[in-house]
């Protein structure tokens, strides 16, 4: 509880200002990534792989064409990738190499301030990034290129939040762990990578085996949930499922990341 | 002073880091306007020590004052008094000098009122004007130091704490770090303070903490510590001259156990009446007779983890 509290008081708030102080700084290069990276991927999966399935993907006993099944993945993938980059390199950075933790941690902000500054930069700057994305999708709409349920758009930005928040609490157990910046590779191409893709973000999961496992897969409910929502203007059943699982991802990722960067940081 | 209440004290401070007892059961007091120096060989716990004094570690054990209130029960409070000045540059990279300043007020709560003022003032006062708009990369060793102090200022603390100030400085830049500690300590700031140099903590502390494997070896004003751990005098003779195994001798039987060797030296620490007793002793000995210095007791210290 006393952790969570964390999350409102103004020591984070001032952790999030300082992020928020960089970011703005280098703001012309900043939002490169959010306009051009959906563009590309709608271009290379949409329009370049999308050409091969002419008849469309079936999804829900319905056909949909693949570039109005990639567009709400893409969100859910945009979502994942950039709050879990964000807390693994962002702050592993921030933690090993500009000792920006340990210049905060001199002042009146504590270790759980900087964690949960960490996770809350994280999750305003993916939902800034998937709100920029969404807006290239209305575009994309406008000019005829996706059939999408656009009124939903503005309920998928909360629910952006919350789940970059949690994903970035799991990235920051990574950063926590790995002892140097070389050993990211192991999260990202053991963990990171193989979740972003398998789960159902630009192809449904037809194999038994990975529908099974992607139950407890908060991306593929995200990815879901959001697709249901923009494509069918219901998703509650995976964003129920969605909401447990960022539930107990925070409950218990959070406390982890503070034991482990108390060690890390503090060497206490 | 010793009318005034302390600003900050620390009783029994215990730390174990990774199992190993690091800090066991120091205590020390510092005033306003007063320079604790608190010094010791490398492991001896003096940055684990400060780490606990300013809130970036807990305690095991023991209990930290800042005028008289326990600092446990409003670490937040207490740490809005404090400034510190870490060992390593933590300035951040991404921003200015200005900006670093002025990030670093944001750090806290009530805000520093007037900050734009106060950081002019600092960059004023520290010399940092001309460099206002560059990186902190840009700067020398000696202005970086200076930022760091001027970033651990910039809330106006009651209380500095400065971890090897001066470490890696050159001589120019080291005599203006102190000049400016000279100058916070005339403003009534209390200052504690950990160095390697002995002539720095002889020069700028008013009082000094010592501190061998986790524990307080030593505790007063620079004269009162080396007359109580090493004596008044040091004597200074040749390790290998024929009297060796004589001088050995006299050592023993005296219980001043292994002399100091120093570039092929012996540097034995004596009292006067010690001094009187050994020119006794040796009358035809050729030697050198100089006051301690902290140099000495460092390595005095030292010995156990260098034998």
């Amino acid at each position: 509880m006393h952790g969570l509290r964390a999350a409102i008081e103004w020591q984070s708030r001032a952790v999030v200002g300082r992020h928020l102080r960089v970011y703005l700084k280098n703001w012309h290069t900043s939002f490169l990534p959010p306009v051009l990276e959906p563009i590309t991927l709608l271009l290379a999966f949409g329009l370049g792989l999308g050409a091969y399935m002419s008849s469309g993907i079936e999804w829900h006993g319905r056909s949909v064409g693949y570039m109005n099944f990639v567009a709400p993945g893409m969100l859910a993938y945009a979502t994942f990738m950039t709050a879990i980059f964000q807390s693994l390199f962002g702050a592993f950075i921030r933690m090993r190499y500009q000792r920006t933790w340990e210049g905060q941690l001199t002042t009146q902000i504590e270790l759980r301030h900087v964690v949960w500054g960490e996770i809350l930069w994280a999750a305003l700057l993916t939902t800034t990034y998937v709100a920029i994305v969404g807006l290239v999708l209305s575009v994309c709409q406008a000019v005829g290129l996706l059939q999408l349920e656009l009124a939903f758009l503005p309920v998928v930005i909360p629910i952006v939040f919350v789940a970059a928040s949690a994903f970035a609490a799991l990235g920051l157990c990574f950063t926590a762990l790995v002892p140097t910046i070389d050993h990211m590779n192991l999260p990202i191409f053991l963990v990171i990578l193989p979740l972003g893709f398998v789960s159902a973000t630009y192809f449904p999961l037809g194999h038994p085996v990975l529908a099974a496992i992607s139950i407890a897969n908060p991306l593929y409910h995200l990815a879901e949930g959001l697709r249901g929502l923009l494509l069918a203007g219901d998703g509650t059943g995976h964003l129920a499922g969605l909401a447990a699982l960022l539930a107990v991802m925070l409950a218990v990722l959070v406390p982890l990341d503070m034991r482990l960067l108390r060690k890390r940081v503090l060497g206490d | 002073m010793s009318g005034m209440p302390p600003l900050l004290e620390a009783h029994g401070l215990v730390k174990r880091l990774g199992g190993r007892l690091v800090v066991d059961g120091v205590d020390l007091v510092c005033h306003g306007g007063q320079v604790l120096g608190l010094l010791g060989p490398n492991g001896a716990g003096k940055t684990t020590t400060l780490r606990m004094l300013y809130g970036f570690l807990s305690a095991d054990a023991g209990v930290i004052r800042f005028e008289g209130a326990d600092v446990s029960r409003q670490l937040s409070r207490f740490k809005r008094q404090l400034g510190v000045c870490t060992q390593e540059d933590t300035f951040d990279g991404d921003f200015t000098v200005r900006e670093n300043l002025e990030i670093a007020a944001s750090y806290f709560r009530p805000r520093p009122p007037a900050v734009g003022r106060r950081v002019d003032e600092l960059l004023e006062r520290f010399a940092l004007a001309t460099y206002a708009g560059d990186k902190p990369e840009a700067l020398s060793g000696g202005f970086r130091r200076r930022l760091m102090i001027a970033r651990a200022l910039v809330h106006r603390p009651r209380m500095l704490f400065l971890d090897e100030p001066t470490t890696g400085l050159d001589p120019q830049a080291r005599v203006a770090v102190w000049d400016l500690v000279n100058g916070l300590r005339a403003d009534g700031l209390g200052i504690v303070l950990t160095t390697h140099y002995m002539d720095e903590a002889e020069r700028l502390s008013d009082v000094l903490t010592v501190l061998a494997q986790g524990k307080v070896a030593a505790h007063g004003t620079p004269k009162s510590v080396l007359g109580d751990m090493l004596g008044e005098h040091v004597v200074v003779l040749p390790a290998d001259g024929a009297s060796r195994p004589a001088v050995a001798t006299w050592l023993d039987a005296h219980g001043l156990g292994e002399p100091l060797t120093v570039l092929g030296a012996w540097h034995l620490p004596l009292s006067g009446e010690q001094l009187a007793d050994f020119a006794h002793a040796f009358p035809a000995l050729r030697y050198e007779v100089r006051p301690p210095n902290l140099d000495d007791l460092f390595l005095k210290l030292a010995l156990p983890c260098t034998a």
